[in-house]
């Protein structure tokens, strides 16, 4: 069934519509797929939507992609005007079917440093190609840039010292705004990378990503590294072949250790004012039972906190080891903590019974 | 105490290819890209000129690189040089460095480097180098995670053009190696017990050869990490509990090669599983037995068997993946250990 090349850019333009029109009146949307369905049925639009699931029918996919992938690179090589507006409903239909096309991605860059584009889109979009491409390195790619992007204006935000006249929010205020603010990204990339973790076993590029978010939005903050720990626990005992979980779980031990090492380090508190040798991973309840400072501690206390995580960490592994035996992941995990010293207040070789648990191969 | 059940790996089927099919793969990839206006071709534009480099490169390996268009591909790569010297993956989208290198290696493969601006070359690569020695991929200063990647790759244009000094090698080596640090939990030796697929470990190994800092790594520990990745079916991982793939048949045994280890791993069952993975009907490699090919894989699967010492296919560096004998024209001769 042979179309005309007016038809089918006729049929196409309507279906870029389609999918624009979905999100304008669909802000809820969180998922997209594909659905397989090789014929057109009769005068209806390939763009269903189900229960905040966007799907777009497979029958119009070779038709939809080339005409977008060519007006863009038509715009690109000047030979083809789009406005603002085309632009960004072309190259959100583009990433969505092909998120790995970083040209589009830098298109949207450009739209987001004229100020034509809001920076949270962005995040919206790359958000959903997730969910249909947890892996795609573009994505992620783009994603830090636009992180970094709202990291500056932050910045420049709060370096401002004169305020404009019409603002009514004191230094203070704005400083607990964008404070908030970034507590609410945070906790945003943790989600997404979480998800494409689920989605793809061992995703590396999931994983480090969320290292990175760590390292550039949440540096020092003691609290928020504890709160990782915590949180991935229930996820890697169900996952235990993803190399890259525990990998992960190592860099949060050694950024608290590191951070739990600093001679002076800012006000953050990490566990209550009792310390149990023999409790297991904190429960979120320790905030609850008295903070106090960790950083104005002794350094014995401090001491303390890292043989404890380090002595959890062991107990989860040989935990583990137990429960599911004959996993590389595990061991490599459990090898890594005993080979090494990881403690700068002594050389001690952590190779010894540690308050008699020693991880033996069975 | 650990079962096997429970490891990951393919089975390797008692009729699966146990011979090498070289005429299927030449045409397989000539033919490769005929149809311009498929779908598929369209999705994966964006790394164009990659795809390319991997097919003429198999190619070439094979002695058939006479059946690819020359002219017509030269003429691709020239139109896809930017103002500001660097190269894109294909004509209308942007400049990147990954895709520099590509079309740099194409046109080493014809010796026909000066068809593009050299010089502009340089100047795009040198602007991308960072303050801590690492490089961005693009202008937008993308660190993915591929940093070691994308220092390999930007060498390698250096070195294929003969450029090697306008860079700040001593920075880029500082950065590579304090990198390698960071990424240990703990700090262990370099590259080991980490999170580190291994190409990133590949990429950091000929980085070293390049810029003659071998000497920095623990050979053995380094050698023992990579054997650990060769599975009952003779096939390599990239990490822990993954199955095996064919391109790790690469990157581990270029690894190897490289620190002077290769004789470390079962050859015989490497080959049997490379083996395995080609396709009896269309030609090609696939990642594993049974799957699809493609032409990233079909290079690997043939640069992995010339690495093993098969006699049918050229020599390949394990550097650079290239033939030796296009190497030898341009004069380069990485470092090596014993």
């Amino acid at each position: 069934m042979a179309e005309s090349k007016e038809e089918v850019d006729v049929l196409v333009q309507r279906v870029v519509k389609d999918i624009s029109s979905a999100f304008k009146r669909h802000p809820n949307i969180d998922e997209i797929g594909l659905i397989q369905c090789p014929e057109a049925r009769y005068n209806r639009s390939p763009i269903v939507l189900v229960e905040n699931k966007l799907g777009v029918e497979s029958w119009c996919i070779k038709f939809l992609l080339p005409y977008v992938h060519n007006k863009l690179l038509l715009y690109r090589q000047r030979k083809h005007w789009l406005d603002r507006e085309a632009l960004v409903d072309i190259t959100c239909t583009l990433l969505l079917l092909n998120p790995d096309f970083t040209t589009a991605w830098n298109v949207r860059k450009e739209l987001l440093q004229c100020g034509a584009l809001n920076p949270e889109r962005d995040l919206y979009l790359s958000k959903l190609a997730l969910t249909k491409f947890p892996k795609s390195p573009e994505t992620w790619i783009h994603r830090r840039w636009v992180l970094q992007h709202i990291l500056d204006q932050f910045s420049s935000v709060a370096q401002t010292t004169e305020q404009p006249v019409e603002s009514e929010h004191p230094d203070a205020e704005r400083t607990l705004l964008l404070s908030n603010h970034l507590n609410r990204l945070i906790h945003q990339e943790m989600k997404v990378c979480s998800d494409a973790a689920c989605r793809y076993p061992s995703n590396y590029n999931a994983w480090s990503h969320r290292i990175w978010v760590l390292q550039h939005m949440a540096k020092g903050n003691i609290k928020v590294f504890h709160d990782e720990l915590s949180s991935v626990h229930p996820w890697v005992s169900m996952h235990v072949s993803d190399h890259s979980g525990f990998h992960y779980r190592q860099f949060l031990l050694k950024e608290l250790i590191t951070e739990l090492s600093r001679s002076s380090s800012s006000a953050s508190t990490i566990f209550g004012s009792s310390q149990h040798w023999t409790s297991t991973v904190p429960s979120s309840s320790h905030l609850a039972n008295g903070e106090r400072s960790l950083a104005y501690s002794p350094s014995g206390e401090r001491f303390a906190t890292v043989l404890q995580l380090f002595y959890q960490e062991t107990e989860l592994c040989s935990d583990l080891i137990e429960t599911f035996p004959g996993h590389e992941t595990l061991w490599s995990h459990s090898c890594t903590g005993e080979d090494c010293s990881l403690c700068p207040w002594t050389q001690m070789e952590y190779g010894e019974p540690l308050h008699g648990h020693r991880v033996e191969p069975s | 105490g650990g079962t096997d059940a429970q490891l990951k790996d393919v089975i390797i089927k008692p009729d699966a290819p146990s011979s090498l099919l070289l005429d299927k793969h030449a045409d397989y990839i000539a033919a490769y890209g005929s149809k311009k206006d498929d779908y598929e071709y369209t999705l994966s534009e964006y790394l164009r000129m990659s795809g390319i480099y991997w097919g003429l490169t198999v190619m070439d390996l094979m002695d058939q690189l006479q059946r690819m268009n020359r002219q017509e591909i030269i003429d691709f790569i020239k139109a896809c040089q930017h103002e500001c010297g660097g190269i894109s993956a294909s004509i209308g989208h942007d400049p990147h460095l990954l895709y520099t290198l590509s079309a740099v290696q194409i046109l080493c493969l014809y010796d026909s480097v000066d068809a593009i601006d050299v010089d502009k070359v340089v100047d795009y690569v040198k602007g991308l180098q960072q303050e801590d020695g690492s490089f961005a991929g693009d202008k937008w200063g993308n660190r993915s995670d591929y940093l070691y990647s994308f220092y390999f790759f930007c060498s390698s244009a250096f070195i294929l053009s003969g450029k090697m000094d306008t860079i700040n090698v001593g920075k880029a080596v500082e950065f590579v190696l304090f990198s390698v640090q960071q990424q240990t939990p703990f700090k262990c030796t370099p590259g080991i017990k980490c999170e580190y697929f291994n190409s990133a470990i590949y990429c950091c190994t000929g980085f070293l050869s390049l810029t003659g800092q071998l000497h920095q790594l623990n050979a053995d520990l380094l050698g023992w990490w990579l054997c650990e990745r060769q599975l009952p079916s003779g096939g390599l991982n990239g990490r822990p509990e993954k199955l095996p793939d064919v391109c790790y048949s690469w990157w581990v045994l270029a690894s190897l090669k490289i620190i002077g280890r290769i004789h470390w791993i079962d050859k015989d069952k490497l080959r049997r599983f490379i083996l395995a993975c080609q396709d009896e009907e269309t030609g090609g490699f696939a990642d594993r037995p049974g799957d699809m090919v493609d032409p990233f894989h079909t290079l690997f699967g043939v640069a992995g068997l010339s690495l093993l010492g098969d006699e049918q296919i050229k020599a390949v560096n394990p550097v650079l993946c290239m033939p030796e004998d296009v190497l030898q024209r341009v004069g380069l001769r990485p470092d090596l250990l014993s």
